[in-house]
């Protein structure tokens, strides 16, 4: 009874919601990382994986007892060439168990909600971890459900566990904390990439008297403005504070009004606001695309020097200038002093512990599922299976940063969830407009209680 | 003599009201109670909405989804702007109606005038909230692909972030509802002036009236009683506005409305999600009283 007047709930909202428009929770907005670099992703892989390879991959996979014709139903919200790769990556695994999986796909929080309550999938894959949050009394615990948590480092299985229990592993990853340039206009303007958060500041200071804008800086993202901007704070506190400070947020540890917060968003508010910093000013940062923001360090003259942003960026870039080389043209800078890298996943969960469902799991956080993955170059993989079995030159050199990560920490916002991200997102959209910072930020540690408590 | 197989017993009328009855408590009566049960609830519909109460801070106890519906300084900034396109969308949007209603009427080519203006009514909000969205496009450098900035700078201008500047940008979205819904007043009120009798109109204008007397005095009040249905009907409306404002600003920059943060709450807590519902709800009751009123006592003069 209780259920059915929840859907019903849901249902009148939705209708007023006119249903039109699939709203998209976390943004974390990865459109297949796979970088265009012209390496075929079916290349065999040469040297150190070749080892590997020589294995019958039917020979390290563990069905659980799972029998052929045994189904698995499966929720995520890839689509397109993203749902091609998971249907890549698990072949093996069809083929050897026999195994039928039924994959749902969507990207509305609403419909899980739904799902969850009457017909929960047996595996979810979900980029943000508010189902540990709103359904641990539906999950089962991974590492008694088949998966193999020894593949992955401490900061994820800390992530993933609430009351001791294991509920959530990342099943893809992908990498903040990264700073895009053009080699070539460093060259060419005398610039080189700095190493410490101090020449970061330096060399923007140096660019903006030069008259060269350091930033391209978009925050627009429609119901999720300001999540890039959260991005970018969060790897300012990476270099100035550290990865045990950023996870003390997410713990509760660190009040996101606290002085070290407080100073972060100062750098931000000067390089987001002032018009010698970010391209257009405040205005320009709060109204510009992030996709559009990328695409000003390599337009022909470039806008701006250098942008904040994920993995992602690489495919936004070589979409829009299919001519540029990586290296020289394009490339990526671990953000200059940051202690450990901010990360963003899909995590998997589980509602069941059939045999199905085990064998998924423990082939996915297997060597050999680690291996797979990063045969397709579709992002990255927490997985210590993974690391130097990319074969695209571009994920090659981001797996290592990733796999040599001194720690990981997660974006605070697809931590805590709402209402705290959107109260994140909402107070840099209004610190990047020149608003007071410690009144918006005192708002944010309100959520971040509030988000607290629920957990 | 009626025959007996027509005469009706006391239930008769219950048998034919019996289907949309069921349809009424299905679909409207329960989820109604349901829902304001669920706004005395916690996040998660498990406790009362007093336990969520901090200490040390304001409490309304059961209420307490209410203090947040009420008093939340979001809330109280939604309750500001759905206030605002009340008061100037339903007079934009009638005023306009009437303005092409009363000038198609006039040209021969009326059937081709109305249909351009009704046509936006045929696209999905949401996408003529992305095309709008285009027409609004700002770049900070560069040319600019908004056909409004576009002309701006044409004419030697400095672009405008149309739907980043606060004040200006609510006007902006306002004008994509007028733009969506003045087909649809356009369409009643049309055809209400082409309910007024000619000969009232000619008599008028053999005793030396005016247009705009004819249209004063004459016109106007005949359609007064659709205006009126149509203004109510629009107040609803926009009381539930979502599309325009979700995609288009998403809520930022001061644009929040009231259906706005009860999607945004819905999942994460719908304690609160479910106040704000009702509480619209409760705004829009007097004004379908006001309408069924009004109704009534048109039939009884009939």
């Amino acid at each position: 009874m209780f259920k059915l007047s929840k859907m019903f709930v849901l249902l009148v909202v939705l209708a007023l919601a006119a249903a039109a428009c699939a709203p998209q929770p976390t943004p974390t907005e990865a459109p297949t990382a796979v970088p265009a670099t012209q390496v075929p992703t079916a290349m065999p892989p040469t040297a150190a994986p070749a080892a590997t390879a020589t294995q019958s991959p039917a020979a390290s996979i563990d069905c659980k007892g799972a029998k052929a014709g045994d189904t698995l139903s499966v929720l995520y919200q890839w689509t397109g060439s993203e749902e091609q790769n998971f249907n890549t990556i698990v072949k093996p695994l069809v083929d050897a168990c026999g195994i039928k999986i039924n994959a749902q796909s969507t990207r509305d929080a609403a419909v899980l909600d739904t799902m969850v309550k009457s017909t929960p999938p047996d595996v979810l894959f979900w980029p943000d971890l508010s189902p540990i949050k709103l359904y641990s009394d539906k999950l089962v615990a991974l590492d008694a459900d088949g998966a193999n948590a020894g593949n992955y480092a401490s900061d994820w299985i800390n992530l993933g566990t609430s009351n001791g229990k294991l509920y959530a592993l990342p099943a893809k990853s992908d990498m903040k904390t990264l700073i895009w340039y053009s080699p070539a206009q460093f060259q060419a303007l005398g610039y080189t990439v700095p190493t410490t958060f101090a020449d970061l500041q330096t060399l923007a200071d140096k660019m903006a008297s030069d008259g060269n804008v350091p930033w391209a800086m978009g925050l627009e993202s429609g119901a999720a403005t300001g999540w890039t901007g959260a991005d970018f704070v969060e790897d300012i506190l990476l270099a100035t504070q550290g990865t045990d400070y950023v996870n003390g947020i997410i713990s509760g540890k660190v009040p996101y009004n606290d002085p070290g917060v407080m100073s972060a968003y100062q750098i931000f508010q000067k390089w987001s606001s002032d018009p010698k910093y970010t391209v257009g000013g405040s205005t320009g940062t709060v109204s510009t695309n992030f996709g559009d923001a990328i695409l000003q360090v390599f337009s022909n003259p470039p806008k701006a020097m250098m942008v904040d942003k994920a993995t992602f960026a690489a495919g936004n870039i070589t979409k829009q200038y299919p001519n540029l080389k990586l290296g020289t043209d394009y490339n990526a800078f671990a953000f200059p002093g940051a202690q450990g890298v901010q990360v963003s996943a899909d995590f998997m969960y589980a509602f069941s512990n059939s045999p199905a469902a085990q064998a998924l799991l423990a082939y996915w956080t297997s060597d050999l599922g680690g291996q797979n993955f990063a045969a397709t170059n579709w992002g990255l993989s927490a997985n210590k299976g993974a690391a130097g079995n990319y074969t695209d030159p571009m994920m090659t050199t981001l797996g290592n940063i990733f796999a040599n990560a001194k720690g990981y920490a997660f974006s605070t916002g697809d931590a805590l969830g709402n209402p705290y991200a959107t109260a994140q997102w909402k107070a840099v959209v209004n610190v990047a407009q020149g608003q007071d910072i410690k009144t918006n930020l005192d708002t944010v540690a309100a959520a971040q209680t509030q988000s607290l408590q629920g957990k | 003599m009626v025959p007996k197989i027509m005469k009706q017993g006391r239930l008769a009328p219950w048998l034919y009201l019996l289907p949309s009855l069921i349809l009424m408590t299905i679909f409207i009566v329960y989820p109604t109670f349901a829902t304001v049960r669920l706004s005395l609830l916690d996040a998660h519909s498990l406790r009362s909405a007093a336990t969520t109460c901090a200490a040390g801070q304001p409490c309304w106890g059961i209420l307490e989804n209410y203090r947040y519906a009420l008093t939340n300084p979001e809330m109280l900034a939604a309750l500001r702007n759905n206030a605002l396109w009340i008061l100037l969308m339903v007079p934009g949007t009638i005023i306009g109606a009437l303005f092409f209603a009363l000038l198609a009427d006039r040209v021969p080519y009326e059937n081709l005038a109305k249909s351009i203006i009704f046509m936006p009514m045929a696209i999905s909000f949401v996408g003529a909230s992305v095309v709008w969205r285009f027409v609004y496009d700002y770049q900070s450098s560069g040319s600019q692909i908004g056909i409004l900035n576009g002309i701006l700078t044409a004419l030697g201008g400095q672009p405008v972030a149309w739907l980043s500047a606060p004040i200006i940008n609510n006007f902006c979205l306002m004008l994509v509802g007028v733009w969506l819904w003045a087909g649809f007043c356009m369409t009643i009120l049309s055809a209400a002036i082409k309910g007024v009798p000619a000969e009232i109109l000619e008599a008028a204008r053999v005793d030396g009236a005016n247009e705009f007397q004819v249209f004063g005095n004459i016109l106007l009040p005949s359609i007064m009683p659709t205006v009126v249905v149509v203004a109510t009907t629009m107040t609803i409306i926009i009381l539930k506005v979502f599309d325009v404002v979700y995609v288009m600003t998403g809520g930022y920059f001061d644009t929040e409305v009231i259906a706005n943060r009860m999607f945004e709450l819905i999942v994460t807590n719908a304690g609160q999600s479910t106040a704000i519902a009702v509480v619209l709800i409760v705004l829009t009751i007097p004004i379908m009283i006001f309408n069924v009123q009004r109704f009534r006592r048109e039939e009884a003069a009939r």
